[in-house]
């Protein structure tokens, strides 16, 4: 038997599973040149893991054997060109979507093969804030804050309206507790997504877009206040951007998706010193480099 | 080429077939989370049940009369008229408004108006995120959603048949004063006819009805996509979809029926 396949042989740790696949995926087409799927080490497990991931909606193809590991205890951010799959990356995490191959884990757990009732205790763990914030339109804001704190607590209705205070005060909606969601504008909904995202204090959190349809002020303030619940509660979080300031303001993580696939994934600070021309390029924000208007 | 010419053919056929099992899946899943406790959806099924009720019962009304009245009240009454057989309009209408028209129109209206609705709303909530938004807070749609959606169009439409039933047989007593025949022939052959089986059929045919509306109606408002184009189309295929279903499960029922009750093959 030769080492190589002795070497197969081995058990492979969930987090270093990944980076295995990942040295396989890449091929050599044009396409992904840039893509050399490097994943810095981070030194702690992954939560969240895409394993070759592949997903496709009728013809066109999404995810295209994605292999990425999101850390555990730190804020990552999935960075990339609009329409590159990442909202399809969030759908995947908590079992809305499920991949045509490949596997994804979520501390270890295949999401894919869950059971209904098991996927729908798993997705305790998780906080997520939609693009549009997803509040329920039949409610107002304190019901709607309220809403994860009543399914799956026994608390007080005492004790709820006081959590639900203070976390719409935390995101500056104290007084709008009353009004319904179309009575609101595009950012306070999101705010207001972000307040019930994290009303349960989840071990995941994923925010999909969360300074779209912000003023600079308010991105601002919001990634400072993401950074704060973060330190204050730990775990896992996940933000979807293309935003560069917000990635430099938050990140501790970061991984770049082209075209389906990582192009390259480490700790911040690595990745903004990165010597990938296609990196380099979109932390920049720069006009010139590999990529274009296609 | 030739796989292009194939493609567009076997696609959408494809396309159908899987959305028909998709349907079926989720009638599964349905009927199972609606008998497995917990059941969170009492208030929800009250609000859905006033809901069909409030929107469908003047629709309902001028429909079955309207329909009663002209299709086999008068044009029954002027071929039977050739003959001198007005008295059998009344036995006529056991076969026709009892049987077939009553359910039918019940299913027609019940799907125009609050099948519609359903759609709409579901997808409506789909486009906004709201449905990603209560399965990821661990919110089972279908529990939550779709079990009382179910149970109330069940419910409202079996009630609903006896309701049109009454209205559409209404259409029949005036397309005979218009003849002006007298009324008592027309009991008369009415109660000949009558049978307990055709009234208790009409209430199961109907009652089947609302599930496959509101199997269909949830479906198609649950998978819109697209923005508010998406959820029109949705809506419009929700209704189609529908009554291609209605039709099919009449033909079905229709046949069994007959098959294991021969006695009401028999015009008294």
């Amino acid at each position: 038997m030769s080492e190589q396949e002795k070497k197969d042989d081995q058990p492979i740790e969930p987090a270093e599973r990944v980076r295995v696949v990942q040295e396989a995926a890449p091929g050599g087409e044009e396409e992904y040149r840039w893509h050399t799927g490097l994943n810095r080490p981070t030194g702690v497990p992954d939560a969240i893991e895409f394993i070759d991931v592949h997903k496709a909606f009728g013809r066109n193809k999404i995810l295209k054997g994605l292999n990425l590991g999101l850390p555990e205890g730190k804020i990552s951010m999935i960075l990339g060109p609009s329409g590159t799959g990442k909202s399809v990356c969030i759908k995947h995490m908590v079992g809305l979507l499920y991949p045509d191959d490949g596997d994804v884990l979520v501390h270890g757990e295949s999401v894919p093969n869950l059971r209904d009732e098991e996927l729908f205790e798993m997705r305790k763990k998780f906080g997520v804030l939609f693009q549009d914030g997803a509040l329920f339109g039949s409610m107002n804001l304190l019901d709607n804050v309220a809403f994860p704190l009543r399914q799956h607590t026994d608390r007080s209705e005492d004790e709820i309206m006081g959590i639900v205070n203070a976390r719409l005060a935390e995101v500056g909606l104290t007084d709008a507790g009353d009004k319904m969601p179309n009575e609101l504008s595009g950012g306070m909904r999101k705010r207001a997504g972000f307040a019930r995202a994290l009303v349960l204090d989840p071990d995941i959190v994923l925010f999909d877009e969360p300074d779209s349809g912000l003023d600079p002020v308010r991105t601002a303030l919001l990634c400072e206040l993401i950074q704060e619940i973060h330190q204050e509660n730990g775990g896992a979080y996940t933000v979807i951007t293309h935003d560069i300031m917000s990635a430099r303001r938050v990140a501790e993580y970061i991984a770049v998706l082209w075209r389906g696939r990582i192009v390259e994934a480490g700790p911040a600070e690595e990745l903004f010193n990165s010597d990938n021309d296609f990196v380099r390029q979109f932390l920049s924000g720069s006009a010139q480099g590999p990529l274009g208007m296609e | 080429m030739a796989r292009s010419a194939a493609d567009r053919t076997i696609a959408p056929a494809r396309d159908f077939f899987e959305q028909v099992g998709d349907m079926m899946i989720l009638t599964g899943k349905t009927i199972i989370s609606a008998v497995r406790p917990p059941f969170p959806y009492g208030g929800e099924f009250i609000l859905q049940f006033l809901f069909a009720l409030r929107l469908c019962w003047f629709p309902l009304l001028i429909s079955t009369v309207a329909f009663g009245y002209g299709a086999p009240g008068l044009q029954a009454a002027n071929f039977l008229v050739l003959f001198g057989a007005l008295d059998r309009l009344g036995g006529f209408f056991v076969l026709a408004s009892i049987r077939e028209f009553a359910p039918l129109v019940t299913a027609i209206v019940l799907a125009g108006v609050a099948g519609t609705a359903i759609t709409a709303d579901l997808g409506a909530r789909k486009i906004r995120e709201e449905l990603d938004a209560l399965q990821v807070l661990g919110v089972d749609p279908v529990k939550n959603l779709v079990v009382p959606r179910f149970l109330a169009l069940m419910l409202v439409t079996g009630l609903f048949d006896i309701y049109a039933l009454l209205f559409g047989i209404f259409g029949g007593i005036l397309a005979t004063l218009v003849y002006h025949a007298p009324l008592g022939p027309f009991w008369a052959t009415f109660f000949t006819n009558a049978s307990v089986t055709d009234l208790w059929g009409s209430v199961l045919k109907c009652t089947c009805y609302g599930a496959i509306i509101a199997i269909v109606c949830c479906y198609k408002g649950m998978t819109a996509s697209g923005g508010a184009a998406g959820v029109g189309r949705a809506v419009n295929q929700a209704v189609v979809i529908s009554f291609l279903g209605i039709f099919a499960f009449n033909y079905v029922f229709t046949q069994t029926l007959l098959a294991t009750h021969p006695e009401i093959n028999v015009i008294r």
